[in-house]
């Protein structure tokens, strides 16, 4: 239950970070995505109960402000969290330079998989041109740090995780 | 031996618990994606408003009061020198007032020498783009919904300068925000005119920079920096808005179809910060 309700608060503190930013970068024409940076966090201290299911919820955040396609983003955040999982044995995600790595390629995948989702089911390019594209995966892999710190402090008591 | 077996099923338990998991979750979203948007998925993204709405209403709320801290102490900080100009303002607008009024009244005079039917004013609400989706910059949400008077296929306007130009138009209403389609999305059209050749033509996005104006007659003779206005034959925009310029004229050489240009928008979709949409009573009004 105490899991839980630090999820919700958790995930109301993230919506509220991902809405100013895109507030923000959105005016310059950069995609970043917090809640992609969040879920994956999560799934890498959470169970998969919680990880899949809160990464479900994050897409479906991001698809409720779509008007093209719904559940794009739910299916794209759902594949990120199923390679966090299988890629948990592999890698620390304790260390800063596994968390960058591991968000910017998985931010690349799902980019690149929202266009061919778009493209595929709503005939639609969202393709903004490189620089849009670049700009946003970097700084989703520099802003890992921070949020895998925040879910860190909020989930894990020394090695033991929930 | 036993605490092993059950160990042991605990593990193929979870094991499994991570397999059938995503496959629920990629299940469940293949079928929001496959599903029409208008029935079923309008019923979950209705209950979901009912989640989300809040939360967008907070965040929007905690940027807002951030904002206007910030900009109470810049205002302060400016307000000896803004109170001077608006002072010369004034006087100067009295002096423009007083003449508009003359000319007013001779515009009443004519049209109703001339029997004219006078245009009327827009009507409508200022909002402030809230939200941009990350992969579509073609779609914005704004901070006024339908509580404030905001409805479907309404027309949105942005000012540049002062001067109005087209943004785009109203897809979606919630009780407080509402759904923005920009003119550069593939799905946006609107009856536009250009000003020196006085060619009719539909303007569609084109998903890129560039907006297409589509149907031109075969023999069309658009030039190249040409401003394009909304058309009055228009359903949903008022005629007279500044749409953007003409950037080429594409003609089919054997005439198997109609040409085309290409036209720059005025409102790029990455600046328009906020817009003013017209209400329902503008949309009749302008007919």
């Amino acid at each position: 239950m105490n899991t839980i309700l630090k999820l919700f608060l958790l995930f109301i503190a993230a919506t509220i970070l991902h809405w100013a930013l895109m507030a923000f970068m959105g005016g310059v024409g950069v995609s970043l995505n917090v809640m992609l940076v969040f879920a994956v966090a999560v799934c890498a201290y959470l169970k998969p109960e919680y990880g899949y299911a809160l990464s479900f919820v994050c897409g479906l955040f991001l698809d409720f402000f779509s008007v093209k396609l719904f559940g794009c983003s739910a299916l794209t955040l759902t594949l990120c969290a199923a390679a966090v999982y299988s890629l948990e044995k592999r890698l620390d995600f304790d260390g800063i330079l596994p968390q960058m790595l591991c968000v910017f390629c998985l931010s690349l995948l799902a980019f690149l998989l929202n266009c061919l989702l778009l493209k595929v089911f709503a005939g639609f390019s969202a393709w903004r041109g490189f620089g849009s594209f670049a700009i946003g995966i970097i700084l989703n892999a520099f802003l890992a740090p921070f949020i895998f710190r925040v879910v860190r402090f909020a989930f894990v008591r020394g090695n033991k995780s929930y | 031996m036993q605490r092993k077996t059950k160990r042991k099923n605990q593990i193929s338990q979870i094991s499994r618990r991570r397999k059938i998991l995503p496959a629920v979750f990629v299940l469940l979203s293949l079928l929001l994606m496959i599903l029409p948007l208008e029935s079923p998925v309008a019923s979950v993204k209705a209950l979901l408003s009912y989640i989300f709405i809040p939360q967008i209403r907070l965040s929007h709320a905690t940027l807002e009061y951030g904002d206007g801290v910030s900009r109470t102490i810049r205002e302060l900080l400016d307000t000896h020198q803004e109170n001077e100009r608006l002072k010369a303002e004034m006087s100067q607008l009295r002096l423009q007032n007083a003449q508009a009024k003359e000319i007013f009244a001779q515009n009443e005079r004519l049209t109703k020498a001339l029997n004219i039917k006078s245009p009327r004013g827009w009507n409508g609400i200022w909002a402030k783009t809230a939200y941009r989706e990350p992969t579509q910059w073609n779609s914005v949400i704004i901070d006024k919904g339908a509580a404030q008077g905001v409805q479907e296929r309404a027309a949105a306007i942005s000012l540049q300068e002062g001067q109005p130009i087209l943004a785009g138009v109203v897809v979606e209403t919630d009780e407080n925000t509402a759904k923005v389609l920009l003119l550069q999305d593939e799905d946006f059209s609107a009856a536009v005119y250009t000003q020196e050749s006085a060619e009719e033509g539909l303007l569609t996005g084109g998903g890129s920079a560039m907006l297409l104006m589509k149907y031109l007659p075969v023999l069309s003779k658009i030039k190249p920096g040409e401003k394009v206005y909304t058309s009055a034959s228009s359903s949903i925009f008022p005629a007279g808005i500044l749409v953007g310029e003409v950037d080429a004229l594409e003609t089919d050489e054997s005439f198997s179809s109609a040409p085309f240009a290409y036209v720059k928008p005025q409102a790029q979709a990455p600046s328009v910060r906020e817009l003013f949409i017209l209400t329902r009573q503008e949309n009749e009004g302008k007919k």
